[in-house]
Parts: structure tokens; sequence; C-alpha cells
């Protein structure tokens, strides 16, 4: 019998991935054998730390770079950038759900180990050179969400949310898989790099180009579902709506972000493909963008507007990925940047806005917000201007990199409906400005802001400016981190 | 003069004075008002340093003085370029010289979060300085979108009763504006870099002003007719909407209406003027083949607003409303000015943006002061004021015979060198200057009646037998604004001596497009 | 390549169509005589008692998906049984952290309380 191998394991070049899943899993035992129920915030802080000790671990990987178990997993720095994004992202929502699970009166436990399994399943998406692996990260992320989603668990509406993204979510990964299956049936590979090398080798049969043009088209569908791009999106308000406010800040960012940035790297795949793949990329963007902040108008529910907003936010992202071979993935990382920080800013003064039990986010809430909590107000202000693209914020430098990227790029027309959709936008998030500070408060709220919450505002408040003031540094350590990608 | 950043220092202080002002406690509004005048003052007189030290030299290639350059963002070639020429330079005092006026006039008009209010004042001169000043494409449009947030939130905080619909206005108005022409800036930045990097592979590009005009007008850039034209029509765009030119104008009434006393000054002396400093500096100067190939059209445009803006401007009864619609109009003269394409034309708009900026601020501070007695503006509340305000009563005489156009004060100038320019374009000539003319008479038509009806007859209304003249304060911020309405009716050489070398660079793009022909 | 596949389809449209043949058939040529008795869900001839579909205690589903994760672990201890030599240490390790993962897993049902019936 012939001897079998298994093939060499470079452990290093995950050493962020198996810090966060180890810990997870390590904190899902402590949290049940050493926590107290009541004293369940120990657990957060220590799901903070370990988020914060994988990003350390981290820092020693910037020069390296490489793939293991088969090429299926690679460290490069556009993974290291965006795992570290990631790893922000889920501290940020750790942070704002510390107070506000046992306000609700939903605390349990299981919460941050579950987020830091999302952000496990968010690195590996960001680290796999194969569809296999970027399937298994859709999948720790997705299912850990789906329990986040319906976390709130005596709320019809929570659990509405959670059955609904549950429902939808398996449909996606089911095309997704299928697409995978035709793919390799079409190339007979799975892994990003066995694809591109057969395309380089055109021409291939008729068949199998129809069979590789379905499965490509199954995979962009899941891709689409997963981040919410039209006409795939109508589940997002719903379930932004229906799932605890942090969880809904953490998806709004995390999934989109990490499926956004395993799209960049398929797209980078698919450069031979280019031809069929990118139209269809700049018709959903097209359509995301207009949909999306069209859809945001009419919403007086501030929760669904986010929603909306997030959704034609992914629009103009997809134009970096369209041009990534230049400058476009840059741009990609830095906007992903900025719009998480922005966003998690905002979805974190809703949060202080919340009324325990009440499932209301109405516009009117924020009414007069100015007068009772001033910084409060200027913080949302200034996350408002941000995704609206008004300098000097962070999100004004993300649109403009997108934008000079794809123009650049030869995408001159989907910039025009960036900028016209980036005007109408500035309606809706002009509409919670005008609100906070011209008129008089309509009912009581009381902004409830505690310590995690505070430093989440400070922290994104803070970030949002200095990315938009002096961005050089991070755009600099962005590109560096674009050296290993090569296009 | 290398050693000083003067221009750096002019701009950054007021910001300075708006970080000092946080941290000044939030209900003692004497203290805001006195920290900001004297920043403002501070500013104010920093930056009469800027004409002492002007010197332009016929024949030097660039005009720009005071020049400052740091990279901001080497990976794109944008960086924080400032400088002044003669263009600008007027314009920068006209900002400083109206801030501390403004942030005077806020004693009497601005009783509410007052600290909040000059934190927010002093952040719009930064942001106005700011336009004024930059010379990199994208620092230019930065300031130039900021000045968005502070003035929205002006209007809309401490504005009037539509105030909210008001600030909505004008924020969407100039947003969409101005999105258009980031969409121009990128591509002028993408059309220059893809050029350059034929010669030299690897080339960022870059967004400096000064650059990227030398590559146009040496040839190293050449624009497609189209293009030129798509990109003129963007930046275009943005500032027709900002200056505002009929029929972009609709936002601008209802601005000035609700905006409070102050925020008004600002709007009219400066705010608008952020427009017709853009139509000179980027629409003329990078693209005079569109320039010529649109003037015509954009000048019939702007006799319209002229025509329009004085025949509403007679029809109100509301003194503000009366003034906003002859800013319409006034903005039309200079809009036409820039559009003579000649020096006459280009220099009388400038002047006349000043002078606009002076009489304009001046007669809404001087609605300012009755409103403050006796809220309201309804013109047929007043009747025979002169009898009791007689100090009150000839500062207006001046100042709206100034806005009328009377020889002597400085309107007059201004309206003249336009008149002048565009009589002397050879597309607009005879029938422009006749409708500009028309102009003036209807603006002397609206502003003498207004006069006569609130400051002439008897003393009807007895609600008004025991109004005070100007007090102490309001005397200074008026006469302030009096001394260079005499100053510039009287020598108006003074002004217009350092525009000349810059406004001939302007134009000498023009020229040879003319000459091309 | 997908040629292969061929006689699976070929197999896979004779079941389709034998189905839908003898079910069309039987419908057409068949006599229809309903009576409410014929109509009523067949329960051995005795009257049909309750809803078609019952409730079933939550700890079904519980104590099923606890197999699930159990019957996962036997799926893939088979086939490591059988190149348990030839895997040799790195098998076992590998084989280690997948055991590691149930079981964090089970112990954490295990305090949960989702082993105890009641």
């Amino acid at each position: 019998m012939e001897s079998l191998q298994i093939p060499p394991v470079d452990l290093r070049l995950l050493t962020p991935l198996l810090i966060v899943v180890g810990w997870a899993g390590a904190l899902l035992l402590i949290d049940v054998f050493f926590v107290p129920d009541g004293r369940k915030k120990i657990t957060g802080y220590l799901a903070i730390a370990g988020l914060a000790v994988a990003g350390l671990a981290g820092i020693p990987l910037w020069n390296l770079s490489g793939s293991t178990f088969s090429g299926m997993l690679v460290l490069d720095r556009y993974s290291l950038a965006l795992t570290w994004i990631f790893l922000i992202a889920g501290a940020l929502s750790i942070a704002v759900a510390l107070d506000y699970l046992p306000r609700h009166a939903i605390e349990q436990g299981e919460y941050y180990p579950l987020i830091m399994f999302a952000v496990g399943g968010m690195i590996l998406m960001a680290q796999s050179a194969d569809l296999i692996t970027l399937f298994l990260g859709i999948e720790l992320l997705s299912i850990t969400l789906y329990i986040l989603t319906g976390f709130a668990y005596p709320r019809v509406a929570s659990e509405e949310a959670g059955m609904k993204y549950l429902v939808l979510g398996a449909f996606a990964a089911g095309f997704f898989v299928y697409g995978i299956a035709l793919i390799f049936g079409a190339t007979g590979a799975t892994s990003l790099a066995g694809i591109a090398a057969y395309l380089g080798r055109q021409p291939f049969a008729p068949q199998e180009e129809t069979l590789f043009l379905a499965g490509a088209s199954l995979v962009l569908i899941g891709f689409s579902f997963k981040i919410a791009l039209v006409p795939f999106h109508m589940w997002t308000p719903d379930v932004y709506e229906g799932s605890p406010t942090p969880v809904a800040a953490f998806m709004s960012v995390g999934t989109k972000g990490a499926a956004l940035a395993a799209l960049l790297r398929v797209t980078l795949a698919l450069e031979e493909a280019q031809t069929f793949w990118l139209p269809i990329l700049a018709v959903l963007a097209a359509a995301t963008m207009i949909l999306g902040n069209l859809g945001a108008l009419g919403q007086s529910n501030l929760k669904r507007m986010l929603a909306y907003s997030s959704i034609g936010h992914a629009g103009y992202i997809l134009l970096g990925i369209m041009v990534a071979a230049e400058r476009g993935a840059e741009a990609f990382l830095f906007y992903i940047l900025a719009y998480t920080l922005t966003n998690l800013g905002a979805f974190g003064v809703l949060i202080a806005l919340e009324q325990r039990g009440e499932a209301a986010w109405s516009i009117d809430d924020f009414a007069g917000l100015y007068q009772r909590r001033p910084l409060l107000a200027v913080a949302m202000a200034l996350f408002m201007f941000s995704l609206a693209g008004v300098p000097p914020t962070a999100g004004f430098m993300g649109k403009f990199f997108i934008f000079t990227a794809a123009y650049a790029g030869g995408l001159g027309w989907l910039v025009l409906i960036g900028v016209l959709t980036s005007a109408i936008a500035a309606y809706y998030y002009l509409r919670v400005v005008v609100k906070m500070f011209m008129q008089e408060p309509v009912r009581e709220v009381r902004p409830e802001l505690t310590r995690g919450l505070n430093t989440e505002i400070l922290i994104a408040g803070v970030a949002t400016l200095i990315l938009g003031l002096l961005p050089t540094p991070i755009v600099l350590l962005v590109e560096r981190s674009l050296v290993a990608l090569g296009g | 003069m290398e050693t000083l950043p003067i221009l750096s220092l002019i701009l950054w202080l007021p910001t300075l004075g708006a970080l000092g002002l946080l941290l000044a406690p939030r209900d003692n509004a004497e203290l805001a008002r006195r920290m900001a005048l004297i920043v403002a003052l501070l500013t104010f007189v920093v930056s009469l340093a800027l004409p002492f030290g002007y010197r332009a030299t016929p024949g030097d290639a660039s005009t720009m003085r005071f020049v400052e350059n740091l990279p901001w963002l080497p990976m794109f070639g944008a960086s924080y370029s400032l400088g002044v020429d003669g263009v600008s330079l007027w314009l920068v005092l006209l900002t400083t010289f109206l801030l501390p006026i403004v942030i005077l006039s806020t004693w009497d008009s601005v009783h509410t979060q007052v600290r909040n209010f000059q934190i927010l004042m002093l952040l719009l001169a930064t942001a106005m300085i700011g336009v004024f000043i930059s010379l990199d494409l994208l620092l230019f449009y930065i300031f130039w979108e900021f000045t968005l947030i502070p003035m929205t939130l002006l209007i809309g905080i401490w504005g009037g009763s539509n105030r909210i619909y008001a600030a909505r206005k004008f924020f969407l108005y100039t947003f969409s504006g101005s999105v258009l022409m980031l969409v121009a800036i990128i591509g002028l930045y993408v059309l220059h870099r893809d050029a350059l990097a034929i010669g030299q592979p690897g080339y960022t590009g870059t967004f400096n002003f000064t650059t990227i005009l030398a590559n146009l007008r040496g040839g190293a850039l050449q624009l497609d007719a189209t293009i030129e034209r798509l990109l003129f029509g963007a930046f275009f765009l943005a500032f027709a909407i900002k200056v505002p030119l009929w029929p972009f104008h609709t936002w601008l009434p209802d601005a000035h209406v609700e905006a409070p006393t102050a925020g008004s000054v600002i709007l009219a002396g400066v705010l608008l003027k952020l427009g017709s400093y853009g139509l000179i500096r980027f629409n003329l100067t990078l693209f005079p083949e569109a320039s010529r190939w649109a003037a015509p059209a954009i000048a019939i445009l702007a006799v319209i607003g002229i025509i329009y803006g004085a025949i509403v401007a007679f029809a109100q009864s509301d003194m503000k409303k009366l003034v906003a619609y002859s800013s319409v109009s006034h903005m039309g003269f200079i809009v036409l000015g820039i559009f003579a394409l000649n020096h006459e034309g280009v220099s009388g708009a400038i002047l006349q943006s000043i002078n606009h900026g002076l009489s304009t601020g001046a007669l809404f501070l001087i609605v300012g002061v009755l409103y403050e007695r006796r809220h309201t503006r309804e013109m047929a509340e007043y009747g025979g004021i002169w009898k009791v305000m007689p100090v009150y009563g000839g500062i207006t005489l001046l100042v709206t015979l100034s806005s009328a156009g009377l020889p002597g004060l400085n309107g007059f100038i201004g309206e003249y060198t336009i008149m002048q320019g565009a009589f002397l374009a050879p597309e607009l000539s005879w029938p422009f200057l006749g409708f500009a003319v028309l102009g003036v008479v209807l603006a002397a038509v609206y502003l003498l009646r207004m006069y006569q009806t609130v400051f002439m007859g008897d003393l009807r209304n007895p609600e008004n037998q025991d109004l005070n003249d100007l007090n102490p304060r309001e005397l200074t911020t008026l006469a302030a604004l009096c001394l260079p309405i005499i100053a510039l009716g009287l020598y108006p050489a003074f002004a217009f001596e350092p525009m000349q070398a810059s406004v001939g660079e302007v134009l000498t793009g023009i020229a040879t497009a003319v000459a091309g022909r | 390549m997908l040629g292969s596949f061929a006689p699976i389809l070929i197999l896979f449209l004779i079941a389709v169509f034998i189905a839908v043949f003898v079910i069309t058939v039987s419908s057409l040529l068949g006599p229809r005589r309903s009576s409410p008795r014929k109509l009523a869900p067949y329960e051995s001839g005795m009257e049909p008692i309750g809803p078609a579909i019952r409730r079933i205690p939550v700890k079904f589903y519980v104590v099923a998906m606890l197999f699930i994760v159990f019957d996962i672990e036997v799926v893939f201890f088979y086939p490591y049984a059988l190149v348990f030599r030839q895997l040799a240490v790195p098998g076992l390790i590998a084989i280690g952290v997948f055991f590691l993962v149930l079981v964090v897993g089970f112990v954490y049902e295990w305090r949960k309380g989702a082993l105890t019936w009641e």
C-alpha cells in the first residue's frame, strides 16, 4: 500500500485566524464554566482581548507571504490588512454590545464567541485562494450570523429576521456551491490560480465555456446575496431592522466587507474572462447604486435607512473591485476601512438612542438631539456627512479614491452614476442632520451612553476625521499592502 | 516672505479660534463673542500684509504670490499648495474684512447658542479663504464642499421660521451642483496624468492647478473639444449654482430670507463670490475654447438674471427679499462681465464682486438693524424713519446709492467697467449693453423706492415713534463698511492695479483661442 | 469530459418518463368515482383522529442535532481507521484537532443542559 502524505502545513501564515477561532472556542467553555450570569461582560472583554492579541500577532507577518494547505489559503498583505479591518469591526461591535445586551435583557455569553467565530470566517474568506475554502469561510460567517440575527430571541422581529436570513442565506449558499461545481466541471480546478491558468489557455470547447459561464454566474449570484447587491438585496432592510442593532452594525460592515474582499480576489482571478464578468458587475453596480440610494429616500426608520445606505455603498465599492487591477484595489481597501468606521459609528449612535423594549428607530427620535446631547449629535452629523461623502471626512476620501480609480479605468459612466446617486444620498443623510440640529424634540428619548459605546463612537469619530484630513499614512499602508497582490 | 507662511496663518487662524472656543464655557455668550472678534480682527490684521506684500511684476510667468507647497497625498500628486494672485487677493481681503464685522453684528442679532454660532462662523471663514487660495484642485474641492456644512447649520439653526426648508434647499442645490465638478476634477486629473505618462512612464499625475495649466497651455495636455466642453460644463454648473445665475438662483432668496443677519451678510458678501471666483479661476483659465463657445449663451442667462432679479426685487414688500433678489441681479452683472472675456469685463467683475460684498452685506446689516427693533421687515410697517434715526438714515442712503451704482461710489466703477467690457466684446456689444443699462436703471428704481418707503415721508406708524438710533456697535460695523465703499469709488485704481497682470494671465488662453479661429 | 455522465442522464430521463407515464395513463384510464370516505386521509380504515401534523416536543430536535454531531464524527473516524498507519503522527494530530473541536461543542452542550431530558 502506498504511503499517504498529508501536505505540509505552515500554520504561521494563519496565526490571526487560529488565534481568533481557538480563542472563540476556549471562550465558549470559559463562559459556560467560569463566568456567572449577569457578569457576562467579562466574556466580552476577554473576546476583545482575543481580537487584540490576534491583531498584534499579525504584525510580524507583514513581511511574510506565502500559501499553505496546498495553496488553498494564502497570506499576503492584502489579506492581512483586511484581517485588521475585520478585527477592528469585530472589536467595535463587541464594545457596543457590552451594555446593549443587558439593557435589552438578551444578555448571553455566547454573543461574544459567536462574533469571534464570524470574524474568523471573515478572515478565512480574506485569506482563501480557493473556492472551497472561500465557501467554508462564508458558511462559518453566515451560520454564526443566522444565530446572531435571531439573538433577541423573544422578540418576534428578531426571530423573523433570523429565519429570513437563514432561508435566503441557505439559498445563496446553494447557488454558490452549485456554481463551484460547474466551474470545477468546466476547468477542473477550484483554486483561483488553477481557474486563472485554465482561462489563460483559451480557446476552450464551447460546451465547457457554457458550463463555466453558468458556474461563474451562479457564484456571482451567491456573492450578490451576501453583499446585498441589487436585485438580491431584498432581505437586507428586514434583517437589519429585526436583528439586534449591534449585530446589524456588524453585518453591515462585516459580511459585506468580507464578501467584497473575496469578490475582488475572484475578479482578479477571472481577468481572462473579463469581457463576460465586468459588464455584469457594471450592471450590478449601477443598479445597486441607484436603487439602494433611492430606497433609502423614503425611509423614516433610521435602521432601515442605514440598511439601504449600506446597499448603496456596496455599489460604490464594486466600482473599486471592477478596476482592481489598476489602483482600484487600494481605493477598495481604503473605502472599506472608511466605511467600516463610519458605519459602525452611526450604528453606535443608533444604539445609544435605542430604548429598551421598543422596536422603533424613528428618525423623529433624533429631533433636537443636539440640544440634549450636543456631542452625540455632532458625532452623528460627522458620520452622516462621511456617509454622504462631504469633505473633510473619511467618506469623501474613500469616494474620491474609488471614483478616481474607476474613471482612470474607463468607467466614466459609472462614476457619473456614482456622483449623481451620492447627490441623492445627501438628501436622506442631511435629513438626519436637520432633525438633530434644527428641530425640537418630538418625544422624550433618553440616550444611554455607556463606556463601551462612548469609546466606540469616539474611536469611529476621530478616525473618520483623521482619514478625511490626513489620509496619507493610511493610503501608504494600503498601497504597500497591495504589493503582493500583483494584479 | 519665504520664512513666514502667511497664507497658512490667515487660513488656519479662524479654525484655531474655533478650536479655542470649543474649550470656552458653553453659556458664556459674551466671552465667546469677544474671543471670536479678537480672532477675526487678528486674521484681518495679518491679511493686511497681503496687498502690501503683493508686487505684481508684469511679464512674470505666474502672478501667484506667497506660494506655499507641501506634499499631502503624494501618491495622487495632491498637495497642500496655496497662493494668491490679483484675482483672489481682494476676495481674501474681503473675507477677512467682513468676518469681524459679521461677528460684531452678532451682539445684536444672535442670542441663542452664541458660542456655537461663532465656532461655525470661524470654520466657514477658513473654508472660504481656503477656496480662494487653494492652488490644488483637490484641496480646492474640499474647502468648496466644506463651506456647505457650517453655512447649512447657520441657516438651519439660527434662521427664521422657514429655516429648515431653506437650509435643506441650500445644501442640496449646491451639493448636487458640485458633485459633477468632482467628476470634472477627476477627469482633468486622469487626462493630464495619461497625457504626460506617455512621456514619463509611472507619472503619478498632479492636482496642482499651476502645473496643469502650464501643460494645457504648453500643449503637453490637449483636450478634445467635446471633452473640454463637458469639463467646462461640469465646472460651470457648480459655479453657476453658487453665483447664482438665473435659472439656478431659486435657493438664494430662501436662504437669504431665512438666514440670520450675520449669515446673510456672509452669504451675500463672500459665499456667492466663490462662484464668480471659480468661473474666472477655472472656467476661463483652464477652458478658453469652451469659454468662447459658451460665452454668448451664458451672457444671455446673465442678462436675464439682471432683468429678472430687478423686476422681482421691485415686486417685494419684504426688505430682505428685496435685497436678496437684488443680489440675483447684481451677480448677473458679474457673470456678464466675466463672459465678456476681455480685460475690462473680468477686472470689472472682480471689482464688482468686492463691491457687491460690501454694499449688499451692508444692506443686510441695515435690514437687520430695523428687524432687531421691530421684528418685521415689511416696508409698509415703516415710513419716516429718518426722523427718528437720522444717522441710520444717512448711512443707509450712502449704501443704497452705492448699490444702485451712483458715480463716486464703488458700485458705479464696477458696473461701468463691466458694461464697458460687454460693449467691447464682439459677441455681446450693443444689445447686452442696453440690457445692462436697463438693469442699472431698474436697480435705482427698486432701491430708491425702498429707501423712500422706509425713510421718507411722515412717521405714520406709532410703533416707530421711539426707535433708537444706531448704537455704537452698529455704527462701527456700518461705518467700517462705508469706508471702502467711498474709498473704492474715489480711487479704484488702487484695487485695479494689482489685478492687471493676473487678469491678463487669465485671459492669455482666451486671446490665443480668438487668434486661433 | 461530460460525455461520461451521459448514461446517468439517460437513466434519469427513463426513470422520469416511466413515472410520469404510469401516473398519466392510470389517471386517464382509471374510473373516478369519489365519495367522502374515499377522500378522507387513509388511517387503516379507522375514523381520522386529530390533525395530520402533530407537534413534536423540541427536545427531540435537540437530540437529533446532537446525534448529527456524533454521526459526523463516526463518518470521519471510519475512513481514518483504514489509513491510520499510513498517516502516522500527522494524521493523529489532525484527527485530534478534529476531535477536540467536537469535544468543545459536546462539553458546551453538556454544561448548557442540553443533555438533561427534563
